[in-house]
């Protein structure tokens, strides 16, 4: 009996030894602590205040907590008689001061200023200007990257955008785009196709797969803003094709060739030449090509040594090795725009979990959990947040997490959502 | 003064006078446009252009003396004879020529019928027999075997390819849900490649197959449940 009680207490210890290192995801970009910024009501001229504030306040606010790196504090507290001590006896340690105008012609002006609230002197000052077809959110999406920039040195994300496949109707899916903040849904394809695979250059260049000719081809845009036409094959049907991801420099397309026996093969097509090339060699199925940040190496998923696991090679196909250890089905890398984590996902007991691989620790650390699955990761471009979709609330939604995966936010309501990408470039 | 009152009028009279009043023709003058005129009409006759009226007659003069209508034109009624003739001898060769084509016509129409009707039974049946043979397989989870149990219906498949040499078949590689969209297209890929594998060891022409993988993206059943995922982990064929 004592040795059965020792043995459990043992394994209790185990466990809780083993949950601590589960749950000891706080990784440097999110684990300092959060800079509380207090933000008093905007002044407004030429403006309703509730127009301002759901159509700005409330925007700046959900932009700047996903930041992780503000918490905001809103209190009507005065802001004129000896303003900053009143915040700082609040607990902010900066004070966000708004002041907003339209004129009469609609041009919007916003001066926005931060104030350090313990030494009392001004840590931001920046007046924006904008003509009257910006909407307000624009707005504080602009003010909310510049405190951003302000206090980490990179500016942050909420300009940006999430481009991702929907579906229309059975068979039928398309391509959308839509803000940050998941406002501003645009269709950008209309192709009464499946339309797969998203991927987004740089410069925001498309490029997709898309089965409206029959067989699926690539598509996309070869200059910036330009017209949607075919890369891939360029004559003929290339069989089984998947999977497009643009180098870093957008001059070459990552892509998958299935061949008739079988075999997926990652290939790699140079925009210019219009040559393609295998780096595989048709063993087994090998999918999900996503390039490092300097384009020189291409982690993957092969299924060359049984279940589908994570590797890495070379962009020239050498120096191949195998990245996941554990589990049986982890697939879907996604490389960190600075190159230190690979994004996967890992099957377990049916569905899939977010994880990151942290190549300077060697070490794999969970991010969701739950009995809902987490699929299709890809990261913010400043590196703070995967997108991913998740079936959490029923069918398959966009959702964002931190790298410790305790702040999940829906991004959009909308369902049937598959292959999120994010990018700064649209 | 006292003249003129007499003299201009008079001068007008005298000026009108003469204008509206043609010296009478001559007998030479008539014969000579009489003439002309028949030559006109006979010109006018040859170049099947026959004048029915004779210019020189009145409406009522006409009808109460048509002995001179009649005789105006020397040879018209002979001309006008043979050429009636003519016309009618065509006319009969044209309606016979006419009925003999619209005979031929009717004659190929029905044949063209009967082969478009021989055609669709052919086209029907070729329907029938593809929908019996191209029957729908199954794999198990993240597998790509062909199952004993579809051994059966890939033979009718390839039954039927032999039974048709000109059937061509598209091979759909499908997945279940779980496991991502990317692997499973090269998942179903691989399974469409199965299938074709299997059909060559029945002696079917790989040529005559494309193969094509919709990974998840087309499942027939959505419920995240096995008895769902098991119907959407298929391979299916379809005429192409």
């Amino acid at each position: 009996m004592p040795r059965f009680l020792v043995r459990t207490f043992l394994f209790a210890l185990a466990a809780l030894a083993l949950q601590a290192q589960q749950t000891e995801v706080v990784l440097s970009a999110s684990s300092s602590a959060k800079l509380v910024l207090g933000m008093a009501p905007p002044k407004l001229s030429g403006l309703e205040e509730a127009q301002v504030a759901t159509e700005f306040t409330a925007v700046l606010k959900r932009d700047l907590d996903e930041t992780g790196v503000f918490a905001v504090l809103q209190e009507r507290l005065p802001a004129d008689s000896a303003p900053a001590k009143a915040w700082k006896e609040a607990g902010a340690q900066w004070l966000l001061s708004l002041r907003l105008a339209r004129a009469a012609t609609g041009e919007l002006t916003l001066d926005a200023s931060a104030l350090d609230t313990a030494a009392e002197k001004a840590v931001f000052t920046k007046p924006y200007k904008a003509d009257r077809l910006v909407p307000l959110r624009r707005l504080a999406h602009a003010l909310a990257d510049d405190l951003v920039a302000r206090l980490t040195g990179e500016r942050g994300v909420a300009s940006s955008r999430v481009v991702f496949i929907r579906q229309m109707a059975p068979g039928v899916k398309e391509l959308f785009q839509i803000d940050r903040d998941g406002a501003n849904l645009i269709q950008l394809t209309r192709h009464g196709s499946l339309t797969l695979s998203p991927t987004v250059a740089a410069d925001g260049r498309l490029a997709y797969v898309t089965y409206k000719g029959g067989a699926p081809e690539i598509w996309g845009q070869r200059r910036r803003d330009g017209a949607h036409e075919k890369l891939y094959p360029a004559s003929g049907s290339g069989g089984m094709v998947s999977s497009p991801a643009w180098s870093p420099d957008g001059r070459r397309l990552a892509f998958v060739q299935g061949d008739r026996r079988g075999n997926s093969d990652i290939m790699v097509l140079d925009l210019d030449s219009g040559r393609a090339r295998r780096l595989t060699d048709g063993n087994g199925i090998n999918t999900e090509p996503s390039w490092n940040p300097n384009g020189t190496q291409i982690a993957f998923t092969s299924d060359r040594e049984g279940g589908p696991q994570v590797f890495l090679m070379q962009d020239d196909g050498s120096n191949l090795r195998r990245l996941t250890a554990e589990g049986m089905y982890n697939a879907s890398p996604a490389w960190s725009p600075n190159g230190a984590m690979i994004a996967y996902v890992s099957r377990f007991e049916g569905k899939f979990d977010l994880f990151i691989y942290k190549l300077g620790e060697g070490k794999a650390y969970q991010i969701t959990t739950g009995v809902s699955t987490s699929e299709s990761p890809a990261w913010s471009p400043d590196e703070r947040r995967l997108v991913f979709t998740s079936n959490r609330f029923g069918s398959m939604q966009i959702f964002t997490t931190d790298l410790s995966g305790r702040q999940v936010v829906r991004m959009t309501e909308l369902s049937g959502c598959q292959s999120p990408r994010w990018t700064r470039g649209r | 003064m006292r003249y003129g009152t007499y003299l201009v009028p008079a001068a007008i009279v005298l000026t009108l006078g003469s204008l509206a009043c043609k010296p009478p023709k001559t007998a030479e003058q008539i014969k000579q446009e009489t003439q002309a005129a028949f030559n006109e009409g006979y010109q006018a006759f040859k170049d099947g252009k026959a004048r029915e009226t004779n210019p020189y007659l009145s409406e009522k003069e006409a009808k109460e003396n048509p002995h001179k209508m009649q005789g105006w034109y020397e040879g018209w009624d002979k001309a006008k004879a043979d050429k009636d003739a003519a016309d009618k001898v065509a006319a009969e060769k044209a309606a016979a020529d006419e009925a003999a084509r619209k005979a031929a016509a009717e004659k190929a129409a029905a044949e063209e019928a009967a082969r478009k009707a021989a055609e669709a039974e052919k086209a029907a049946a070729y329907q029938k027999a593809a929908e019996a043979a191209l029957k729908t397989i199954h794999f198990d989870f993240d597998k790509s075997d062909i199952k004993e149990g579809d051994r059966a219906l890939l033979q009718g498949i390839a039954d039927f390819m032999k039974a048709y040499p000109a059937a061509k078949v598209e091979i759909e590689g499908h997945c279940d849900e779980r496991g991502t969209n990317e692997y499973n297209l090269a998942l179903g890929n691989r399974r469409a490649a199965a299938a074709l594998a299997y059909l060559k060891t029945l002696g079917v022409d790989e040529a005559r197959f494309t193969t094509i993988s919709y990974g998840k993206e087309k499942p027939l059943c959505t419920e995240a449940k096995e008895a769902c995922w098991s119907q959407n982990r298929r391979g299916e064929f379809k005429l192409k």
